[in-house]
């Protein structure tokens, strides 16, 4: 019954968030015929002042964005989420299995393949063994190979998930898992989350930032970083950094900004009558969003801005302004979070590595591919310790899953490249800054590194991790929606404790 | 057909006890009061000390069938009992010694008063009996509550030792304490909800009114786990919804203990459990990042009204008195400006005055901030001639100021301060000074950089 009684004000309550005045004039029109009747059916609402009766308005009304306390202790204050789309090979980068070479080009014994689904893999494949060298580095002894040089100065400053596992082996659902925690559609995505949650510092800029590099958006398209069911206004802002940083951020050629600023204000002035006569705290806060988009048309292009960088952090981050990069997107991050950003996400396209051609292949496309993400996610390492901001900034570096120990056979035929298959049974991902033990190891995969044998961690423990490390039980923090309570982690997730400071 | 009789006298004990107390601290007031004209109220007093006694004895009689009928232990009732009786015995002597001797005033006022500590004494042994010994040192202060000794209200939570919890005791060790936690309120040998006891091994085999609670080997048909996991809203659910509930670690050590067999003995490294089961329980000396002390909580309005003025202001944590401030939306704030932070001086953990117009007499006034745990003064016109002014500020660990004009000279000043751990000064004369000295703080002078290797510019 009372499950009944919530999805019935849930419907009412949406019901009344879709009825515009355009709605119920146009209701008018068609059903009564006459504007007279409009004060009768409105009964309670026209002709009283609900903005002077007492109307209890929090400042979350006004301005969704406005801050929230974390319900804990919060141990970073920004996140920076480094997705790499495609889903790099763990085993060329982090996870290092010297049995897999021995029985290179063998066929992989049925054992591994009984059971088990892959998107093109066919038959029985050969093993392909590790195409980098790999070494151990720092006080921790991680292994990194030398497809990451500049990473492998950084093993003590992150920790590593070795035994990462997803459910899903295709880009999109697993992507969606990434970010939403669910392989569906219609989620929110974890920056919506945590902007929900938390608002934001900087009242002048979007509290979750989205930019992409690698020449293409996430094959899930722009829910991964969508708002789902929460209100729209948590969803991910797009910034580009070439061109406007915002789409149709700049005045139009022969508008002034004063001339925009009045327009703004007569706008808010219509709003705070309409307002006055209907009490509706959505018109309060779309005064305040205009009101905010006009501060950001200043705010963001200056944030935004990496031309007058120091030459140093150019060196640094191997920047190249006016391009659209992952180094500038790196770069950008920083400056996002030093802005007041709570969340910034990095998505960078170009790691689906299936030895179809010469850029998806292990040996060489991938290589080529780390050269451009090795520079910069070290250099962004570097440059948030020695500011200081890495003591309340959460990183994160992962693909939505691993790739196969094996290489890819599409349509059961030889490939003339080195390949390997999607495959989310166990993949590498790290973590790093506001809350994390530095320089762990964490999980531990098979000898041929197909799956996780020790401390296995799904993608909700993540979520899990994440959430505590903001300041907030995953299990608590909720929004209802079609009746029930939901969560980032819905019904699953385990803080990943190992991990903690 | 009257078997019903005693047990529902037995149910009239609550509401006859407050009979003799009323009467007889009337009498012993009156004895009192009299003072030497006892004569003209003896009438009144002998009355007052004969319905006493009379409903002493009734109450004592109640009370008896009370613990016969509804499950008490002996061992619970019995000092209230047996000083019930004397009440009643001691009064109706009184009284007949006022009927048939002389009233002597000073022997009445003795015998009134012991009279009188007798009968709070069994009051307050009832109330312990229905209210909980608890009940009035519950509502004190915690610290309070820990001078005062005795029984605390709430059992502390399970602790392991994380070196051999292998030898722990499983039942003695891990479950008994997650009891004492969590159920013992209700089911303890007093209050007896559901007649079960879960404060010992023998309670917990013995089950309750519905029977066993315990089935060797599977915990889903054992309540003592089953009714736990139940859902929160369901009527069966254990705690009841109002009460603390168990942590999931704690049910599953639970589960883990009735599956292993649940017998007393054994230790938890002979079960089937392994580390991540019990390490959520291994003991933390982990130290709070911000200040642990008693500091009263700011309006909500004092921070809306600085979120007017322009400051970005936030308390750390829910219910925390602890603020966070940022000028991040407030670049012209000044060292004029100071006084509009003055309501919230107690309760700033955190200041972030990064690009602001503060200068080095700043410094002075951000001393006065008692729990001022971080300082960021990045890009500020600061020298750091002040610096040494930080001291005063008991509980600083992080000072940033990235981007200025301090130079290493100044720092020397910040030395031994207690609780500071890190400096950030990337971008400073003190950074770039190149000088070395040895600091109790940690000094981050940054100008990292990433060596160009060859591989940089390989194209494969």
């Amino acid at each position: 019954m009372q499950s009944l009684d919530r999805m019935l004000a849930e419907f009412a309550k949406q019901k009344l968030e879709k009825q515009t005045r355009r709605h119920f004039l146009m209701d008018c029109v068609a059903k009564v015929g006459g504007l007279a009747m409009a004060p009768l059916m409105f009964g309670c609402g026209t002709g009283t002042s609900a903005g002077s009766t007492g109307l209890n308005l929090s400042q979350r009304d006004l301005n969704p964005l406005s801050p929230l306390p974390p319900p804990y202790g919060a141990k970073a204050k920004s996140i920076i989420y480094l997705h790499m789309a495609g889903a790099p090979s763990q085993l060329e980068l982090f996870d290092y299995k010297p049995e897999l070479a021995k029985y290179h080009n063998q066929p992989a014994p049925q054992s591994l393949l009984e059971g088990k689904k892959f998107a093109f893999i066919r038959g029985t494949p050969n093993l392909l063994g590790p195409q980098a060298n790999f070494s151990q580095h720092g006080e921790s002894g991680a292994w990194i190979s030398d497809f990451m040089p500049h990473f492998q100065k950084l093993a003590d400053e992150v920790s590593f998930l070795k035994a990462v596992h997803t459910d899903q082996f295709n880009h999109g659902p697993a992507q969606l898992l990434m970010q939403t925690g669910s392989a569906r559609l219609g989620r929110p995505s974890i920056g919506s989350w945590v902007t929900y949650g938390l608002g934001t510092e900087n009242q002048n800029l979007p509290g979750f930032v989205v930019l992409t590099s690698g020449g293409k958006t996430p094959d899930a398209g722009k829910s991964v970083w969508g708002s789902g069911f929460l209100p729209s206004v948590y969803q991910g802002v797009q910034c580009r950094s070439k061109g406007d940083p915002v789409l149709y951020l700049d005045d139009p050629v022969g508008m002034s900004r004063n001339l925009k600023k009045n327009v703004i204000d007569a706008i808010n002035t219509v709003n705070k009558e309409e307002f006055d006569a209907y009490g509706d705290p959505e018109i309060l806060a779309r005064i305040n969003q205009y009101e905010m988009a006009y501060r950001m048309q200043i705010e963001v292009p200056e944030v935004m801005n990496i031309n007058d960088e120091p030459k140093a952090v150019h060196e640094l981050y191997g920047t190249n302004p006016g391009t659209e990069s992952f180094a500038n997107n790196c770069l950008l991050a920083r400056k996002l979070v030093e802005k007041g950003v709570r969340f910034v996400q990095l998505y960078d396209w170009g790691w689906d590595t299936h030895g179809t051609d010469h850029d998806g292949s292990i040996d060489m496309g991938l290589r080529n591919k780390c050269r451009e993400m090795d520079r910069p996610v070290s250099a962004l390492l570097l440059d948030l310790k020695q500011r200081g901001m890495l003591e309340d900034t959460l990183v994160v570096w992962g693909g939505e899953f691993g790739r196969t120990p094996m290489q890819e056979n599409r349509e059961g035929k030889t490939q003339s490249f080195l390949g390997r298959d999607h495959h989310g049974d166990a993949f590498t991902m790290w973590m790093a800054g506001g809350g994390i033990k530095p320089g762990v190891t964490y999980g531990r995969t098979d000898d041929f590194g197909f799956s996780g044998i020790e401390d296995k961690v799904s993608v909700h423990d993540i979520h899990a991790t994440i959430l505590h490390l903001m300041g907030f039980d995953h299990e608590e923090f909720t929004y209802e929606f079609q009746g029930r309570p939901f969560r980032l982690t819905d019904v699953e997730g385990e803080l990943i404790n190992k991990i903690l400071a | 057909m009257i078997d019903f009789i005693l047990p529902l006298f037995g149910r009239f004990h609550p509401i006859l006890v407050h009979l003799p107390i009323g009467f007889l601290v009337f009498g012993v007031i009156l004895i009192f009061w009299s003072r030497k004209n006892i004569t003209t109220y003896l009438p009144i007093l002998s009355l007052s000390f004969f319905l006493g006694g009379l409903f002493a004895a009734l109450a004592s009689i109640s009370g008896f069938l009370q613990y016969k009928n509804e499950g008490y232990s002996w061992d619970t009732v019995k000092i209230h009992l047996i000083l019930g009786i004397i009440t009643a015995i001691l009064s109706l002597l009184i009284w007949y010694r006022m009927k048939y001797s002389v009233a002597n005033p000073k022997a009445l006022k003795l015998q009134g008063l012991g009279l009188l500590v007798i009968l709070t004494t069994t009051g307050h042994l009832g109330g312990n009996i229905t209210h909980g010994d608890d009940y009035f040192t519950e509502v004190l202060p915690p610290d309070l509550q820990a001078f005062l000794g005795g029984e605390s209200g709430i059992a502390k939570p399970l602790e392991l030792p994380a070196n051999n919890w292998e030898e722990v005791e499983f039942y003695t060790g891990a479950i008994q304490p997650i009891l004492d936690q969590n159920c013992k309120s209700c089911h303890n040998p007093k209050k007896l909800k559901g007649e079960l006891d879960l404060t010992s091994f023998k309670g917990i085999h013995k089950g309750g009114e519905d029977g066993a609670i315990l089935e060797n080997g599977n915990p889903e048909k054992s309540s003592l786990y089953s009714r736990l996991v139940l859902s929160e809203d369901d009527d069966d659910h254990m705690p009841p919804k109002d009460k603390r509930q168990p942590r999931k670690e704690e049910i599953e050590l639970i589960k883990a203990w009735i599956e292993s067999g649940s017998s007393e003995k054994s230790k938890l490294g002979d079960a089937a459990i392994n580390v991540s089961m019990v390490e959520p329980f291994f003991k933390k000396d982990e130290k709070p990042f911000y200040p642990v002390v008693e500091v009263e909580k700011l309006p909500q309005d004092s921070i809306s009204k600085l979120r007017e003025l322009g400051f970005f202001a936030e308390i750390i944590k829910k219910d925390s008195p602890f603020l966070k401030v940022s000028c991040i939306n407030f670049p012209a704030f000044s060292d004029a400006d100071w006084s509009l932070l003055l309501s919230a001086k107690e309760q700033i953990v955190y200041l972030d005055l990064t690009g602001t117009a503060v200068t080095d007499s700043i410094l002075a006034q951000i001393a006065t901030l008692p729990s001022l745990t971080v300082l960021k003064l990045n890009q500020t016109a600061i020298e750091g001639a002040d610096l040494g002014k930080l001291v005063e500020n008991k509980n600083l660990k992080l000072l940033y100021f990235n981007d200025t004009n301090v130079s290493f000279d100044k720092l020397g000043a910040l030395d031994g301060h207690p609780t500071l751990e890190k400096v950030f000064a990337f971008e400073t004369p003190a950074a770039d000074s190149g000088s070395s000295s040895q600091f109790t703080f940690h000094l981050e002078t940054g100008n990292l950089s990433l060596p160009v290797l060859a591989t940089d510019t390989i194209v494969y």
